[in-house]
């Protein structure tokens, strides 16, 4: 595992770099450093590190927008007050990404990039319809995050492209969020997760997003159930239908982390509390 | 081919040649010959490898050496008095009895330090969250816990 190690001085540098098919991206290096180490992934000759990168790791607060670089440490994150105040979703499911430890060094961009079935972020970014920004020697591009898991490690990142920020829409105030997950014990990955975001509006529901983790090859979208939701009364029978019809989107698999069934059976379960406990009152 | 590395360890400069995928534990352990940090898993798993770098509690098995260049590192070695004595911290773990056989004890003391730094009156629920990334094969953790609520508690009275 002798590779060599280049912390990059510059973004056009780390392009340059990125493009190289000896070498490989590195950020907090959580997953892909215990990847090298179980020889999950071969080691590449270099390792390109783009952490210490400005560019990288600023977060930026706009008008109804949140520009989160890509290299933004999940504490960093975690300590913003406009995301634990306005996008709820994403703060529960980063403050149980790992330990400590983990989320001192851990980046966003790498938790998506990795592109694991069960990555945290991935859920409630979704549901925020949040974009990602992809940049490298041939320019840069904007991608709905909905477009960017391809299956398991794969995304619809080109050869030598840095994901470089994760842009987050501002849900209006009256939007309703939560995040919802479940895992054997502390510190392991997701046995199954979901995020909902919603409005409720004179009574019925607007505006609806779910998406689910670690129940396909990708964090994925429920649009069926979004759709049979959208401008429907919050009642027993919206919401079995509304599981029904989610359940028939995912794709979950039996592993040592759970079954299929199990997994199918949680998603029911998170669906219908995302609902049963929304805040009363509908401004 | 090495490669030099310099930063400040326990508040002094240090200046060694690291292979350039060294982490940050062989950094510490082979050649800085500080071996207080302990190797467990290698992979961020059980936290008997963590140091605080810029204050913040890392696993220095996943960290690579190289990051650590300019930053401060404080390891367990760097809470001991000038004096060689036991801090506060440490003395709460020998009085509650929050080492065992001691392996994990450097990192659960590295995790708490961070902690304490930015809540001087934690929560034992606190304190559980702040310790999830570190493992105790022998105490069951209740001890662990009372070690950090008594140097917690200590360190307010001595303040008031
Ligand atoms: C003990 C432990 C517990 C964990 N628990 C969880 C958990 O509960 N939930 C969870 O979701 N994850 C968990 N993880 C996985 C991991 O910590 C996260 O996925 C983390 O966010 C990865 O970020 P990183 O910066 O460390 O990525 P890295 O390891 O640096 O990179 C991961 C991959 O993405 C690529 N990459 C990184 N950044 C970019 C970029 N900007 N542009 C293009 N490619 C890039 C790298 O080349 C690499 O292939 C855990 C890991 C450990 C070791
Ligand atoms: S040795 Fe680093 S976490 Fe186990
Ligand atoms: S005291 Fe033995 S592992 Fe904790």
């Amino acid at each position: 595992m002798a590779y060599d190690y280049h912390r990059s001085g510059s973004l056009a540098e780390a392009f340059a770099l990125a493009a190289r098919d000896d070498s490989a991206l590195i950020a907090g290096g959580t997953d892909l450093l215990v990847a090298l180490r179980k020889k999950k992934r071969a080691a590449p000759a270099r390792l390109v590190s783009i952490r210490s990168l400005p560019e990288l790791t600023a977060i930026e607060a706009g008008p109804g927008l949140l520009r989160i670089g890509a290299c933004a440490p999940l504490t960093e994150i975690l300590a913003q007050p406009v995301v634990r105040e306005r996008l709820p979703a994403l703060a529960q499911a980063l403050a149980v990404i790992g330990s400590r430890q983990i989320r001192n060094v851990a980046t966003l961009g790498g938790n998506l990039c990795n592109a694991s079935p069960g990555a945290d972020s991935a859920p409630p970014l979704l549901v925020y319809d949040a974009t990602v920004e992809l940049a490298g020697t041939g320019g840069r591009r904007e991608l709905p995050l909905s477009e960017f898991f391809l299956g398991p490690g794969r995304t619809a990142l080109r050869p030598g492209e840095i994901m470089t920020a994760v842009c987050v829409p501002l849900p209006v105030p009256s939007a309703q969020s939560v995040f919802q997950r479940r895992s054997r014990v502390a510190m392991d990955l997701a046995t199954a997760s979901l995020a909902v975001n919603y409005e409720l509006q004179g009574g019925v529901l607007k505006s609806v997003r779910l998406a689910a983790g670690a129940v396909a090859p990708t964090p994925l979208r429920l649009r069926a159930a979004e759709s049979w939701l959208e401008g429907r009364a919050v009642n027993e029978e919206t919401l079995a239908k509304a599981v029904e019809l989610a359940r028939g989107e995912i794709k979950p698999i039996d592993d040592l982390r759970g079954s299929a069934w199990y997994r199918s059976e949680l998603i029911g379960v998170f669906l219908s509390r995302a609902f049963r406990n929304r805040k009363e009152g509908d401004a | 081919m090495k490669v030099p590395l310099r930063f400040l360890l326990n508040g002094r400069e240090v200046a060694l040649e690291v292979q350039p995928h060294a982490r940050l534990l062989d950094a510490l352990r082979d050649y800085a010959g500080l071996t207080g940090t302990k190797e467990g898993c290698g992979e961020g798993e059980c936290g008997a490898c963590t140091v605080l770098v810029d204050g913040r509690a890392v696993n220095s098995c996943l960290y690579p050496a190289l990051e650590a260049e300019g930053c401060a590192v404080l390891t367990v070695e760097g809470l001991v008095s000038a004096q060689g004595g036991l801090s506060e911290l440490q003395q709460a773990f020998v009085e509650e009895g929050g080492a065992q056989c001691g392996f994990c004890t450097p990192g659960m003391v590295m995790s708490a330090a961070a902690l304490l730094s930015e809540n001087a009156a934690p929560s034992d629920d606190e304190i559980r969250e702040a310790l999830v990334g570190n493992l105790c094969r022998c105490t069951g953790y209740t001890q662990i816990v009372a070690s950090i609520r008594a140097a917690a508690q200590k360190a307010g009275k001595a303040q008031s």
